[in-house]
């Protein structure tokens, strides 16, 4: 007598009896009704991703490609690492050298370009949006060229990156 | 005890017994007998026992097409989210990167256009603008996105090293970063 | 005992029967007993409301919702599982969630409860805030039922790391495969992770590139047989990340590292994969 009779067992037969009154009602809601898939914050693509081969096999994996991997990141580290004296150095020293400006320009060029790139294959993926992907790497490429010619133009009819921002900036 | 009671009290309710003996054992077969009955079944799923992979498969395809994602930007802890230094750093650098793109990509067409992007006249351009305007102009496209940047950009130099990781570090070195960005944002566009 | 039991509810039966099916609280019932089993008085209630994500496949046209429930604190463990057993017990028993060892070793309570993925057992109700607790499933998952996610991907991505001991060479002795003390010790830290993944789905890149990233959680354990001295495959293991997708979405973000509720250091690990990968 003590066991059977428990609060939780009691509520079970009320959402039995509930149940009971709801289910067939919601099951032929359900058949009539076409699957409309709810929104809740969802991201707006659904890809609906299904895992490829049967279940239990391991997940694919890509081909190797060290361009791709970790000499792409040692490049990405090396760049940014030697950019922190670049950016620094000539506001310190506070001297006018065409060279130095050259590579700070190339540098930061390189660096956005790869940020920039960094951007395209996180939120853009080629797995969802092959063209759109394709579309944003060839623009990034073309804007990233424009750029360099604009640098160059800058150095060369200007007064210099660096020279630039410093009067930019005491104005 | 007491539950008890209002467990039987309420079984009685339900299955109005003739007699007490009666009354204590119906419920429990009641129980027994209903609720298996009760539970429903999804559309998706089959009452087939033996499923092959390939049918295992094409249930899971159909199911997850009904599937929502559960959500993610909008209940996960701001600070991770919203305001991680991380995520940060990636729109600092975009908005420096960016304003550099479109200043030296118009600078490239201005003569075609008939624009006067020069150094000399932008920076006449600026010192005819307010101090306010001209600091908070500094401040979001320049100052603020490059002390940010750069602070930052350090960091993950660090954490590239294998260095920082305990809790602590990483927390005191988020705090850090953000206010001496800021600060040396402000100094920047305001104080030079 | 038993006649006791009978009678009195005989007496309950007369007098409440029809009303107590219809009473949802029982407060009145404690009340009307006080005189007879002199309990004493119970203590203020502390009372807490728990909003939880609901979705139930059978209505898979039907939104997610949240849904409040309120218990008293007093009567329940310390723990978000034990309120939310407590939950389903009393209150709702569609409530759907996994749950198993309640200590923290099997992983399956894994969701996420005020905006941070953990352990629903390893994770105190907070009782000093009066705020509602909001338990989530976790972050960016398809939703199976609730608060159960679909993790079938994320073992299949588990498997594809080949997670266990790979040895071509037989060990000297014949018996066992030795290993000094220090090497050892690498594989500590390593080693505890349940694969609950509170990491992995913490992180905004497996967020958005689930299908190739692998993740944290899948790059921990793919870390503890790079660092396994006993395992020979080192090169073949490294060759599977040389991609841009597999490792490099790591941005040390450093979610994992906030979420792991082991107290272990994924973004360390996936450091040390990056560190690894370069100095061959």
């Amino acid at each position: 007598m003590a066991s059977f009779a428990r609060p939780s067992m009691l509520r079970q037969t009320a959402m039995a009896s509930r149940c009971a009154a709801i289910s067939s009602v919601a099951t032929r809601a359900a058949i009539a009704r076409p699957a409309v898939v709810a929104a809740f914050h969802t991201s707006s693509k659904r890809p609906a991703f299904l895992p490829p081969g049967p279940l239990n096999d391991p997940a694919f994996v890509p081909e190797a490609n060290s361009a791709h991997g970790s000499y792409h990141w040692a490049t990405e580290r090396l760049l940014a690492a030697s950019l922190v004296p670049l950016t620094i150095a000539p506001f310190a020293a506070g001297s006018l050298n065409p060279f130095t400006d050259a590579i700070l320009c190339g540098a930061v060029l390189l660096h956005s370009h790869m940020g920039f790139q960094q951007v395209v294959t996180d939120y853009i993926p080629k797995r969802g949006w092959p063209r759109l992907h394709k579309a944003f790497w060839w623009a990034l490429n073309l804007a990233t060229v424009t750029v360099g010619v604009g640098l160059y133009e800058f150095e060369t009819n200007d007064v210099g990156v660096t020279e630039a921002i410093k009067r930019v900036w005491k104005a | 005890m007491i539950a008890q009671r209002v467990g039987l009290a309420a079984m009685r309710g339900v299955a109005k017994p003739n007699g007490l003996f009666v009354a204590q054992n119906l419920p429990k077969l009641a129980l027994a007998a209903r609720l298996p009955a009760q539970q429903f079944r999804a559309a998706a799923t089959t009452s087939k026992v033996n499923l092959t992979p390939a049918e295992g498969q094409d249930i899971l395809a159909k199911q997850r097409l009904a599937r929502p994602i559960s959500p993610h930007l909008g209940i996960y802890k701001l600070s991770q989210v919203w305001f991680s230094s991380s995520a940060w750093t990636r729109i600092t650098g975009c908005v420096l990167s960016g304003t550099a793109y479109a200043y030296f990509a118009t600078y490239l067409v201005a003569p075609l256009v008939g624009f006067h992007v020069e150094s000399a006249s932008l920076a006449a351009g600026l010192a005819s603008l307010p101090f306010l305007v001209k600091g908070l102009l500094k401040f979001t496209l320049l100052a603020f996105p490059f002390s940010y940047h750069f602070v930052n950009g350090v960091r993950h130099l660090v954490f590239d090293i294998g260095k920082g990781y305990t809790k602590p570090q990483i927390r005191r070195a988020e705090q850090f970063a953000w206010s001496a960005s800021i600060l040396a944002g402000l100094f920047l566009a305001f104080g030079l | 005992m038993s006649a006791l039991r009978t009678s009195s509810s005989r007496v309950l039966g007369a007098s409440f029967g029809a009303r107590a099916a219809m009473l949802p609280t029982r407060a009145a019932f404690t009340r009307s007993m006080a005189t007879v089993s002199e309990t004493p008085a119970e203590p203020e209630p502390r009372l807490k409301t728990f909003q939880i994500y609901r979705w139930n496949p059978d209505t898979p046209s039907e939104k997610p919702r949240m849904q409040s429930y309120t218990i008293d604190l007093n009567k329940t463990g310390p723990m978000i599982l034990d309120a939310i057993i407590r939950i389903k017990n009393e209150q709702d028993p569609t409530l759907t969630f996994r749950r198993s060892c309640r200590e923290g070793i099997c992983g399956s309570c894994a969701m996420n409860i005020n905006g941070q993925n953990t352990l629903a057992c390893l994770c105190r109700i907070p009782a000093e805030s009066s705020a509602d607790v909001k338990i989530y499933p976790l972050p960016h998952t398809y939703v199976v039922k609730d608060l159960v996610p679909d993790l079938t991907y994320f073992y299949k991505q588990y498997k594809s790391i080949k997670p266990y001991l790979q040895r071509d060479t037989p060990a000297e002795d014949g018996k066992e495969y030795r290993q000094s003390k220090e090497d050892r010790k690498k594989l500590d830290g390593l080693y505890e992770c349940i694969l609950c993944a509170c990491c992995s789905t913490s992180c905004p890149s497996y967020w958005w590139n689930s299908e190739e990233y692998l993740g944290p959680a899948i790059l921990l354990q793919s870390y503890r047989w790079l660092a396994d001295s006993r395992d020979e495959r080192t090169a073949e293991r490294k060759l599977n990340l040389e991609n841009n997708m597999s490792l490099y979405r790591c941005h040390t973000i450093l979610n994992c590292t906030k979420a792991c509720p082991k107290g272990l250091n994924p973004g360390k690990a996936i450091a040390n994969i990056k560190l690894a990968m370069n100095s061959s």
